[in-house]
């Protein structure tokens, strides 16, 4: 761990210290096989689960990122992905992505208070059986955050010391946030044996009668 | 290794299990062989803000170990953003985190911008900014109130919850909501001010410092006050990276570190203000840091409405802009003659866009970003995926009360039972943020 750096105003806390060419260069001269992509005023690094933890220790440490801020996931399944470039988006990139097997990208915000910059670290891991090893070791923050993705997208985080749901109930089935996990669909015990689908399923006309 | 999801969180050991049902207290003593117990707190307790549960395991009264187990409020509302374009999204996400929910607002409507790539109009940054300075001294208020209520002190949180409903009552005028207002939106404000805005916002500057004074008066040199919360729930500025704590708990550690300082957005670098700190990283710090926050948010409220710019609330673009400016009739519906009379009577192409805008709302660039924001509890940030739709791919939200509950466990270790009370309040989780 970095020494504990109280940052003032003398000290140039809110001038970045490192530019996001400076970071970019420093994180692929030590970890060659990472991708660094620039976009909407944010750094992306796209890093490889093996290296995560080397990583993170390393941006931890030489990179003076202090906080891991957050840790989110995104579920990208398998199949087409095609947005067309439509008359209101004009000029904006078309969206085309085509997976043979569905990935979950797990994203990190690392954070220097010291040196007042912030980018991502982004990884991939297959969905259908998504195990990555855990950073708790290098930010204990990171225990609920991991938890919550578990939760959420099924990712198992190798050797977390509390590996359990946490948000929601212990005995629920499957992970909500996976795209193909439905809005609702939950099955609730309405008046009258009611059956109401989910908003995705749902025949309007139906609803209007 | 992959733990099995139903099983006990693994506090202490299992070998022996007691089950308290009315029986002598004595006995319960004795049964203990190493004076350990593991006891339940909440999820009803009304010094757990809302619906929180602690698993508290105790040797005699002193707190070895504090296992917050939350979720009992989750609704789902990252989930359902992905069903809804993206100007409703702010509807979902401003009942998150119910006691800062403009801050919900703007942190999603600042993603949809940097998405989007668009500049909102100078007034509508400064009229956030004034909304958002009013709902931190609201957020802080509650805090005063309900942590006094813990600590015993009634009197602070009547006169807490006071002065907030004079600062909802704000709210209400312009949004028509007390709370959750859906206000601020994509691309600006549902509408401008009300003319009387700036009279009231005056009469409210006028009043707070008197009442903050008072509850200074009555706090800051009150025996119990102080007892209870020096000392306790110490956290170190190196504590708080570790555990990601950001917010008047950092600050209390001090750290000066503050996102309207660090990373400004919606024009904050232009307001002069100060970073309140202490170093003593305890609970009364945090005491002393709100209130402090509570009057710095007044000075930037104050440089705010002195330098508010006239001009449009809304950005220009109308396939982003709802182009309605509504206006409360003589029938009491809210309506705008001039509008309806352009797309029924005008222009067919702006009834169009107008139809559309209403059925599919406006489409958002390929791409992620995030967005933080200082709200009253620290780093609340915007994690936002989209895919080019008119819906967000992934709306994913970093709260802070949720990251800061995970201090509590070190915050109350060798602390009282009693204490555990304290460190909760000190924190200032809200269980709508936390659960989402």
């Amino acid at each position: 761990m970095t020494s504990s750096y109280v940052p003032t105003g003398d000290h140039g806390l809110y001038e970045p210290a490192l530019s996001f060419d400076q970071l970019g260069e420093r994180i692929t001269s030590a970890f060659p096989d990472v991708r660094v992509e620039h976009a909407f005023g944010e750094l992306t690094v796209h890093a490889q689960p093996d290296h995560l933890v080397d990583l993170l220790t390393f941006c931890r440490d030489e990179l003076h990122c202090q906080m891991l801020a957050d840790l989110s996931g995104v579920h990208w399944p398998a199949g087409d992905h095609v947005i067309e470039r439509q008359t209101s988006t004009t000029g904006w990139p078309e969206y085309r992505i085509s997976r043979e097997r569905g990935v979950i990208e797990v994203l990190y915000i690392l954070r220097s208070v010291s040196h007042n910059h912030r980018f991502r670290v982004s990884v991939g891991v297959d969905d259908e059986a998504p195990v990555l090893p855990t950073a708790t070791g290098v930010y204990r923050t990171a225990n609920f955050h991991e938890r919550e993705v578990y939760d959420f997208f099924g990712v198992t985080f190798d050797g977390h010391p509390n590996m359990t749901r946490i948000l929601m109930p212990d005995d629920w089935l499957g992970h909500p946030h996976r795209k193909d996990y439905p809005l609702g669909g939950v099955d609730i015990e309405y008046k009258h044996d009611k059956y109401i689908p989910p908003p995705d399923e749902r025949d309007l006309r139906e609803v209007i009668d | 290794m992959a733990a099995d999801p139903t099983s006990d969180p693994g506090l202490g050991d299992d070998s022996l299990e007691l089950f308290v049902e009315g029986a002598d207290w004595e006995s319960v003593v004795d049964a203990v062989e190493d004076n350990r117990l593991t006891v339940n707190m909440g999820p009803q307790h009304p010094s757990t803000h809302g619906v929180l549960r602690l698993v508290l395991q105790l040797e005699g009264e002193t707190v070895e170990r504090l296992d917050p187990i939350i979720g009992y409020l989750h609704t789902g509302i990252e989930k359902n953003t992905e069903y809804r374009p993206w100007v409703q999204g702010t509807t979902f996400v401003t009942r998150m985190d119910y006691l800062a929910p403009l801050f919900n607002e703007t942190g999603f409507s600042l993603a949809t911008e940097k998405l989007l790539g668009i500049e909102i109009p100078e007034r509508a940054s400064a009229l956030r900014v004034i909304l958002l300075e009013f709902n931190r001294i609201a957020s802080h208020l509650v805090w005063l109130a309900t942590g006094g209520m813990e600590l015993g002190s009634t009197t602070m949180m009547t006169f807490g919850f006071r002065e907030r409903e004079h600062i909802l009552d704000l709210f209400e005028s312009q949004s028509g909501l007390r709370m959750n207002h859906a206000y601020i939106r994509p691309g600006g404000l549902a509408q401008d001010v009300t003319d009387d805005f700036v009279e009231r916002c005056e009469s409210l500057l006028e009043l707070l410092p008197r009442k903050v004074a008072e509850y200074e008066a009555l706090l800051l040199k009150n025996p119990i006050w102080n007892d209870r919360l020096r000392g306790v729930g110490h956290l170190s500025a190196e504590d708080c990276y570790q555990l990601g704590v950001t917010g008047p708990l950092l600050r209390a550690a001090g750290v000066p570190w503050d996102l309207r300082k660090a990373d400004p957005v919606l024009g904050y670098e232009q307001y002069d203000f100060e970073i309140p700190t202490e170093t003593a990283g305890d609970s009364f710090a945090r005491f002393l840091v709100r209130v402090e926050e509570i009057r710095q948010s007044m000075r930037i409220i104050r440089q705010a409405l002195d330098t508010l710019p006239g001009g449009p609330v809304m950005v220009e673009d109308k396939s982003i802009a709802w182009p309605s400016q509504q206006a409360l009739g003589p029938d009491g519906i809210g309506n705008d003659p001039e509008y309806i009379r352009h797309i029924m009577g005008e222009s067919m192409e702006a009834l169009i866009n107008h139809f559309k805008l209403v059925t599919q709302g406006f489409t958002v660039p390929a791409g992620q970003v995030y967005v933080p924001l200082e709200s009253p509890r620290g780093e609340l940030g915007y994690a936002i995926t989209s895919t080019g739709t008119n819906k967000p791919y992934r709306v994913h939200v970093r709260e802070p009360s949720f990251v800061n509950l995970q201090a509590a466990d070190q915050m109350s270790q060798g602390h009282m039972v009693a204490d555990v009370v304290v460190v909760v309040a000190s924190l200032d989780p809200v269980m709508g943020g936390v659960d989402r």
